[in-house]
Parts: C-alpha cells; structure tokens; sequence
C-alpha cells in the first residue's frame, strides 16, 4: 500500500481526515492531557488543591516502591507476551495448513472463548488453581502427591489468567499472515532443495513477522495494564501497576498520584514500543525497504 | 529418441473424484526444448507439478535421467521451475534469491557471489540491482531474477509454467527470444507450459498438444502446423477455415467430396491426410492465405464457393476478408496479401476458390 503525500490545503483531503482526529484528539490527546496536567496538583485533606507543584513527581521519583511494581509490570507483559506468542504460533500455524477441513467450527470456538466474558472466565480458573481445585485433583488422581501445586494467589496464577486471556489476539493476527502466504513460495523453497524445516525458517517464519509483531504489540499493551487477573488470581500478594494506580485513585484519593503513576507506565510502554519498533524496522518484512 | 531424461507413461492423476490427467505418456530427450500447450484446465500444470515432485501421480511411471521418481521429494530431483506468478521471495534480496539454492547445498560464499554475478550477467541485470528486493523490479526483471534462480544450480530440467503470461506483448517478445538464446547456450532441457501455440511454434523443438487431461497429439511445430492430428489441434493454431467433406479411400490416398461444390469427387494424397483420421467429422482444413477471390473462369481442378463479403480488416502486410458463404456456419477467411487495391466491398457478391489438393483432410 503507498501512502501518498497529502496536503493540508486540500479540503477534501481535510474533510476525510477531520472526523477520525476530532475523536482522536477529544478522546485520546485531551484526557491525556488532562492527566499530565493533574500530576502537577496536591492534594490536602483528600481534595484537589490547584497548584503548580513538582511535588508529586519527588514523590514518584523517590519511592523505589513504585518503581519495583512498574519493573514486575514490565517483566510480566514481556513473559506474557512471550508465552502467548509460543502457545499462538503453533495453533495458527496447525489452523492455517493442517487443520483446513475444520476451520470453520474451530474459528467458531475461538470466537466464542473470545466473547465470553474475561471476569467469568478468570473466576473460572480459581475452580481449577485453587489448592483443592480441578488441578490438583486430577495430578492427585495421576499418582501425585496431595496438593503439589500451589498456584492460586502467586504470580504464577496471575501468568497463567492473563496468558489465558490474551492468547486469542496472537493467534488471529499471525493465522491471518500465515494465510496470506503464497503456498508457491512455499514449493519454490523445496524446489530450490530446501527441507520442510527449513522452509519453515526461510520462508513461513519471516513473512509471519508482520502477524507476530502486531500480536505481541497487542499482548503487551494489554497485559501492561492487566487489572483482573492480579486482583482474582494474584490475590493483592504481589500487585502491578493497575492496582497501584487504583489505590492511589480510590483508596488514598490521591489524584495527583495517580494520574503520574498513569504517565509513567504509558511512558514506559511507549518507548519500550518505539524500541521495538527501530530494532525491528532495521530491516523489512514485508519485502519494502523503509523510506 | 536415444536416452530420454524425462520418461514419463501413462501418468494418471485425480483430485478426489476429478480425473486431471487420463494416462498421459511424454519423453523428452535431454537437451530438448518441449512446449506443453492446451486450454486453460487441460492439465498442463499438473503435469508440470507431478515432474516437479509437488504432487505425487494417482498411475503410471516416471523417470527422470533413468531414476524412478516414485517417493522422491521435489528437493532431490534435477529439475527447477519457474512458476506462474514466479514465487520470488518477498524478503530476500536478489542476491538471496538467486543464491538460495546454492546456500542449501552449502557452496562456499566466493564461489556462490561468483556463480550470482555470471546469472546476472546471463540474465542481462545490472550489478547494483543485487541489493534490492523483488518489489523493486519490474516484471521483466522478476522475471530474469526468477530464472535466474531456477538456473544457478544447474538442473538437467527447467521447468516454465507460463513465464510470460503476465508481461505485455512487446517484453514478451524479447523475452521469449531470450529463452531461446538460452535454452541453445545453457544445452538445459526445457519443458514450457502456455496456452500460446504461437509461443510454443516459436520456441520448442517438440510440441505436446493437450486437451482435457489427454495427450492430443506430440511432434515438432512443422508437424503441429502442416499435420495437426484433428480439428482440436488445426482451430488452436490459429484462424482456419474448416470445409466439411465427406471422404472415401481412393487407391493411395482419399476421395473427398463436399455438397457445395459442383466439381465432384477430388483425390487427395496420402501425406496431405492426418494419420488419425475417423469417420466422423471429416473435414478440409483450409488455410485463409490459400483461398483467393475467383474472377472470370475457375481453374482446373479448383473448388469455388458463392457467396458475399461480411466484413473485411486491413493488418498492414495483408487484408482478412470474412466470407459468408451459404450452407457454411461460420465465415470463410482469406488472408490477402498488400492492402493498397482492395478487390471486394462489403456486401459485394464474390466467388472464391482454392486449391483441394493442397487442403489437409482431418476429422474432429
Ligand atoms: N489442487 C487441486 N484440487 C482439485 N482440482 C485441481 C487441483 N489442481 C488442479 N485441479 C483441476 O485439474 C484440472 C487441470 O488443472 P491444471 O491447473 O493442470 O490446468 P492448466 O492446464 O494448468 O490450466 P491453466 O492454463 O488455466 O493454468 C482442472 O480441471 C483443475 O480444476
Ligand atoms: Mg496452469
């Protein structure tokens, strides 16, 4: 697809684009804004108070409390992100070449696990984790000892609901590159004396890429601000940014300190983002070089 | 043919309850340059695949340079293909596209750029395009980059599955006369595939002529033209005229008469008589630029036609007249040469003639 150079003295060109950036700017720029602008208040006796002050920021940046919590965040969407690319790939792989016949019914059930509704389905998993749970029980039943796992309210717990619940995202964007794929390319590797392995790495890898990075890009966004899966299966015992955010709004009433709790997690997220993307624009995927 | 690289008899091939190929039977000896033409879902590509090693034949035997192919995978057999659409990688450069086949076999990195650079040179493609990927080109680019690659590692057998399809007459051209060029100087054998006859009579030394899965008639293009098998392989040749008859055996060759010519019974010999004559639908094949308009008194021996100008086209070289003769479905076409003195109008009645002897007697 070419973008072409527009100008701002078209007005059909303004015309087309005014409605998409009113809502961008009405529902994205200006609450941001509005949050930037908070951090820079105080708070007395749990209210506002109308200042410009950096004394927030002090706080923010003197306690390693909070810096520990973004660093944990972090972490866990990387793993998540990780772990759902690793379970995504091979079912959209499986899906776009072996499993064709009944692709149909299975799109249907991902469709389905993906509607039903995430808090449902997060409790769902405490039937499972919890010490006397589906889990242990089957293992018990297995010929393992009693209660040898113990998942429910640890970290683990939160990993397993947020890559429970993030997984679908990877899987449909990297089936619809896998789709995508030219099977001639495919017949061209073996034809030049290319192993099937190989042609996975040659050819059906690299031009997946385009699938794999949005899929993670979408994990990782998500699972920055993953809010339910902490709350239901980490139980509060190791908390990420979501819930110190939340605190900070409901249980202190501390605005200000929300608000820059706020700004420094999309900052992370953002440059971690465009870190990403510079490593991965080196070099192209899609057979275009970048201008 | 002394030792045939590729023998293939009696190839059968079925998707699911479809039968695409009914036992086709083809050799090629090595070195050869054989065209596959026919319709479009005659075949030709899945015949092209089952050599490849990309889809495995439902019946009957393949050899390739005197190894039986059952089981082999595409990898190890010594043919390349160009496809269709040319299958480049989108990712690669074209240097790496060109090297991929030499990288799996793991030939060392001077030796492969060396082996790169005599491609592009072959090729006609300048060294700065090397870095570049296939986006980058034009098609007539992609094209030589594709051959390019099916080429580096030497194969016995290339493979062309319409190459030329999709790039406009005047690059078609040269490339067509490039391949030619090539197929002399590489000694390679080529099996090309076009629904194009005139690309085939062009290039190929053998012609395999397909229709609906059979093998309609094999032989070299002077064959193709001036003995086509039947009315199949003489109507995909080009404009022609067919002039139902009915036939007889007469001594050496065939009696031939047709209702609307007064002249009678007309012996035509043996080698103007395609060797798979049958009863039904026997018929004159007469080309366009044998038939002239008859002034005055036929000759001896000549069949004339009445009947009235439809409609005439000026191609430079020659005019097409389209006749419209009565008892005939479709137009008589004469082929005149010049276009300077135009001898009929439309509408105008006119007799035309021909030469019987010289028609080619076939069926359907
Ligand atoms: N993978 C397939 N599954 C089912 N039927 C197929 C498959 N590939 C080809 N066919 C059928 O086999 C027949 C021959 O197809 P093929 O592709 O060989 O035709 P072709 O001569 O190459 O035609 P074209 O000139 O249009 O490329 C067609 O009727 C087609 O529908
Ligand atoms: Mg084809």
């Amino acid at each position: 697809m070419r973008i072409e150079r527009k100008s701002w003295n078209d007005p059909v060109f303004v015309a087309t684009v005014a409605p998409l950036a009113l809502v961008m700017v009405a529902f994205f720029l200006v609450p941001l804004l509005m949050t930037a602008v908070l951090t820079f208040q105080t708070t007395q006796y749990y209210r506002l108070v109308w200042t410009w002050d950096l004394k927030i920021w002090t706080e923010v940046f003197s306690k390693p409390h909070y810096w520990t919590i973004m660093m944990r965040t972090v972490a866990m969407a990387l793993i998540c992100v990780v772990l759902t690319v690793l379970i995504a790939f091979p079912a959209a792989y499986a899906l776009a070449t072996r499993l064709k016949t009944f692709k149909t019914q299975i799109q249907i059930l991902i469709i389905f696990a993906f509607l039903t509704d995430a808090v449902l389905k997060t409790f769902g998993w405490i039937l499972i984790l919890d010490k006397n749970g589906v889990a242990n029980w089957l293992l018990m039943h297995l010929g393992f000892p009693p209660e040898m796992l113990n998942l429910l309210f640890t970290p683990t717990g939160t990993m397993i609901g947020m890559v429970y619940n993030l997984v679908a995202y990877p899987m449909f964007t990297i089936y619809l590159s896998l789709v995508r794929i030219d099977r001639d390319l495919m017949l061209a590797a073996y034809d030049a004396g290319a192993s099937r392995i190989r042609t996975f790495f040659e050819v059906t890898l690299p031009l997946s890429r385009p699938g794999l990075y949005s899929g993670a890009v979408l994990v990782f966004v998500l699972s920055l601000g993953a809010f339910l899966e902490p709350k239901v299966l980490g139980g509060g015992t190791s908390p990420l940014a979501s819930e110190l955010i939340r605190q900070s709004f409901e249980t202190r009433v501390n605005w200000p300190l929300g608000a820059a709790l706020t700004m420094v997690l999309i900052t992370i997220g953002a440059l971690m983002l465009a870190a990403c993307a510079a490593f991965v624009l080196r070099r192209p995927s899609t057979g275009r070089r970048p201008a | 043919m002394a030792s045939p690289i590729i023998d293939a008899s009696g190839i059968v091939k079925d998707y699911g309850t479809a039968r695409a190929l009914h036992g086709v039977s083809l050799q090629i000896g090595t070195g050869e340059f054989v065209a596959l033409v026919g319709p479009s879902g005659c075949g030709k590509t899945t015949l092209l695949k089952i050599l490849a090693g990309f889809e495995e034949p439902t019946g009957g035997h393949l050899q390739i340079q005197g190894r039986d192919m059952r089981g082999v995978p595409a990898a190890s057999r010594p043919t390349r293909m160009v496809f269709q659409k040319l299958a480049l990688f989108p990712h690669k450069t074209v240097a790496e596209n060109i090297g991929f086949p030499l990288k799996l076999q793991k030939v060392g990195k001077t030796e492969a750029n060396g082996r790169i650079r005599a491609m592009l040179d072959l090729m006609h493609l300048k060294p700065d395009y090397l870095e570049r990927y296939p986006a980058q080109l034009s098609g007539g680019e992609q094209q030589r980059v594709a051959l390019a690659r099916a080429l580096v590692s030497q194969p016995g057998v290339l493979l062309l599955d319409e190459p030329m399809s999709a790039l406009d007459a005047k690059l078609k051209k040269s490339l067509q006369a490039e391949l030619k060029k090539l197929h002399r100087e590489l000694g390679t054998s080529f099996v090309l595939v076009t629904h194009d006859l005139e690309e085939a009579m062009m290039l190929a030394d053998r012609i395999c002529v397909m229709r609906s899965g059979h093998v309609v008639q094999v032989g070299t293009p002077a064959d193709i033209y001036y003995r086509p098998a039947n009315m199949f392989v003489a109507g995909f040749i080009g404009e022609t005229n067919f002039l139902p008859v009915t036939a007889s055996a007469a001594g050496d060759g065939m009696a031939v008469v047709s209702p609307l010519v007064a002249v009678g019974k007309t012996t035509i010999a043996s080698e103007h008589v395609s060797p798979s004559l049958s009863a039904k639908g026997t018929a004159l094949l007469v080309r366009p630029e044998t038939i002239r308009f008859v002034k005055g008194d036929a000759a001896p021996g000549e069949w004339v036609l009445d009947g009235h100008v439809e409609e005439y086209f000026i191609k430079g070289a020659s005019t097409q007249y389209r006749v419209r003769v009565h008892g005939l479905d479709n137009a008589v076409i004469l082929d005149l040469p010049g276009s300077i003195v135009l001898p009929a109008a439309v509408g105008e009645a006119v007799r035309i003639g021909f030469d019987p002897t010289q028609a080619f007697l076939l069926s359907e």
